[in-house]
């Protein structure tokens, strides 16, 4: 299903009262004027599937969901770090590669190869 | 070149032999200077003799080959054998320094930092294709493309993942350049 | 007064390069922090300049103690971009080898745990021993021990050999016997019981909370396993029952890998016996493959470690992006909340018990 960023956080409230309470995955498809998150969640009742897709321009940041599912906080710092999304609401940490200052996203379509010999 | 290393040890030896040889007698000239020499081959022989015949390993297993190592030290090929015995974890008891697997940015400083804590005399084996050149994972942005940009290298293993009875081979060719011919 | 200590980056142990840091009051653990990406290389990037064959043989080396069930996760994902549907006897012919894979990896598992817990190297050298004999046993199938490389689109790459039932049964009849011999000689040892009962326990609901999948989660109590849910291969046809236990500590989560490698030597067992005659081989590899028709591919299957997801957007000849969902990454992130309050010499077997290998952390 396909929602606005401003309906990120009740959607997933509400879907997580009524019994899709596991999350799978969080990723991002990078289409280069745009980026599109998806949220992959669970029902382990009955075992089906829903995801959850918005659309985020160049530069917005991304509210987080760590109150409602507590194993995003992996998923986000990954993200974050990936594809350079912000993430409001609380202080993310670099996970993957951390002592590399001044590296761009490298998972963005305009990744410059070559250009982790400039820094660290 | 490896001679000056060992002056001390070959002064003491050889006195022990001219001492326990004091009470003999003997013809002066011709005896002395074939004494000489041959308490400088024997010496230098025991030394290099010992040295090749106990390489201690140093596990630095970061990936898929340190599968093949441990292997290498089961009980099917059996490392203990030939001498190579006792992983250790710590550097400073160890003589060979087995790299396997790929080496990233942030893993790079701790490799130099242990290859410097051993002691001399020390070598280094570059096991499987990550090692050597960066392997399969030549155009990553975060691998370093084979570990003699850091540390010096003497023997190369070839393979993805080499498999255990070549590093059995690659370390015999260790002890010939260690201490001269390997026995059978 | 706390203190932190740091569990550097090189362990004795098979884990791989993992660094934690933890905060201690006196005994007592409050904070477990750990550090990854010592061995991240961009898999994701990577696979994106490849065209789609090419990239087989990077998915193994993603997980190296089990590298058949992540080359099986890709092609899968690949045929069905594709729509191509494997061979009926293909199907039975990966099954086996998968199970075999999982049983070898189990076995790893158990050596390396024991070694943590202070048992250094005996029961390690048992399992590397049945270990090895398996991997024997899949060189005369496929003619590598390590990496593979034998599933192809609609089949696998060698079919098995004429003697492979023979053979096959012998070494089970060995396996189960040996089995017997490491139950009894791990469950009544009071050193082994005191480690790991009520060490590490986790609860039903903080289990779906931080997401943990794999034999941590059917150790607490979650009866969910992808051969059944979203069953694949022939699972329905050889009744298949996922092993639960409820207590959720550390001895739960060995009883639980334990009996699933008896559980695999049942279904190879019934998968021989129904296995038709036919035809398993596979497309060869070319570098133009056959056109693509769907635009978005979502596979899942049952890792050893746990469930492993793959999200693909395809191009014409090659993926436009592709996202691997790890099971050890996720299992990591729970360490944290399992070893607040354990004492200290706990923390290592909690951490053997969660069977991470660490190359599948970071990709």
């Amino acid at each position: 299903m396909k929602i606005k960023k401003e309906e990120l956080i009740e959607r997933l409230r509400e879907l997580s009262r009524s019994g899709y309470n596991y999350l799978v995955k969080i990723t991002a498809v990078d289409y280069i004027d745009h980026l599109e998150v998806i949220y992959f969640i669970r029902n382990m009742q009955n075992k089906k599937e829903e995801n959850v897709r918005l659309d985020l321009k160049n530069g917005e940041s991304l509210p987080t969901v760590i109150e409602i599912y507590k194993s995003a906080d992996y998923y986000e710092r990954e993200l974050s770090e990936m594809f350079g999304i912000a993430i409001e609401g609380r202080d993310v940490k670099r996970l993957l590669i951390e002592k590399w200052d001044g590296l761009e996203a490298p998972l963005r379509k305009n990744f410059q190869w070559g250009s982790e010999y400039k820094s660290g | 070149m490896n001679d000056e290393r060992f002056e001390n040890a070959k002064r003491e030896m050889e006195q022990l032999v001219v001492d326990s040889l004091k009470n003999y007698k003997a013809p002066v000239g011709a005896f002395f200077t074939n004494l000489k020499e041959a308490t400088r081959a024997i010496a230098s022989g025991t030394i290099r003799w010992s040295r090749k015949n106990s390489l201690w390993p140093m596990q630095f297993g970061l990936a898929c080959c340190a599968m093949e190592l441990l292997d290498f030290g089961s009980s099917r090929i059996d490392a203990e054998r030939k001498g190579y015995l006792l992983f250790r974890g710590t550097p400073r008891q160890c003589d060979v320094m087995i790299v396997a697997g790929w080496v990233t940015k942030a893993v790079a400083p701790e490799v130099k930092r242990l290859y410097e804590q051993m002691a001399k005399p020390r070598y280094v084996i570059a096991y499987g294709e990550c090692a050597v050149s960066g392997g399969p994972w030549w155009e990553s942005y975060n691998i370093i493309k084979g570990i003699d940009q850091i540390i010096p290298v003497d023997v190369y293993v070839v393979g993805c993942p080499p498999k255990p009875e070549n590093l059995f081979e690659a370390l015999m060719k260790l002890q010939e350049k260690v201490g001269g011919k390997v026995e059978d | 007064m706390l203190t932190r200590i740091n569990v550097g980056p090189i362990h004795p142990s098979t884990h791989g390069v993992l660094r934690l840091v933890v905060t201690l009051d006196g005994d007592t653990i409050v904070d477990v922090e750990p550090h990854i990406g010592f061995l991240h290389r961009g898999v994701e990037k990577l696979a994106e300049n490849r065209m789609y064959m090419q990239s087989e043989s990077y998915m193994e080396k993603i997980d190296y103690v089990a590298p058949m069930a992540y080359s099986d996760l890709y092609v899968a994902a690949v045929e069905e971009a594709m729509g191509i549907h494997p061979k009926e006897r293909a199907k039975y012919v990966r099954l086996i080898l998968l199970e075999f894979q999982r049983i070898a990896s189990h076995l790893l598992w158990l050596g390396a745990f024991c070694n943590d817990l202070g048992q250094i190297f005996t029961m390690f050298m048992w399992t590397m021993k049945d270990r090895d004999l398996i991997l024997n046993l899949l060189q005369d199938v496929t003619g590598s021990r390590m990496f593979y490389v034998n599933m192809r689109l609609g089949g696998v790459s060698i079919d098995l050999p004429p003697n492979f039932e023979e053979h096959a049964n012998k070494l089970l009849d060995y396996l189960e016997k040996r089995f017997k011999d490491y139950e009894t000689f791990l469950e009544k040892n009071p050193v082994f019981i005191e480690r790991t009962k009520d060490v590490g326990i986790l609860k039903r609901e903080d289990a779906i909370a931080l997401g943990v999948t794999g034999p941590v989660l059917r150790a607490s109590g979650v009866n969910f396993d992808v051969r059944r849910d979203y069953a694949y291969y022939v699972y329905e046809k050889l009744h298949f029952i996922p092993q639960v236990q409820t207590k959720g500590d550390s001895f739960a989560r060995y009883k639980v890998r334990m009996r699933e490698m008896k559980e695999s030597i049942k279904l190879i067992r019934d998968a021989l016996k129904l296995m038709p005659e036919g035809d398993a081989l596979g497309m060869p590899i070319k570098l133009i493959s056959p056109p693509v028709k769907e635009s978005e591919v979502i596979v899942r299957r049952e890792l050893p470690r746990g469930e492993g997801m793959i999200f693909m957007v395809t191009d014409k000849q090659r993926p436009y992006r592709l996202a691997i969902r790890a099971p050890s990454f996720i299992n990591l992130s729970a360490l944290r909340y399992i070893a607040k309050g354990a004492r200290y010499a706990d923390l290592f077997s909690i951490l053997g018990s969660l069977d991470l290998v660490m190359a599948d952390v970071d990709r």
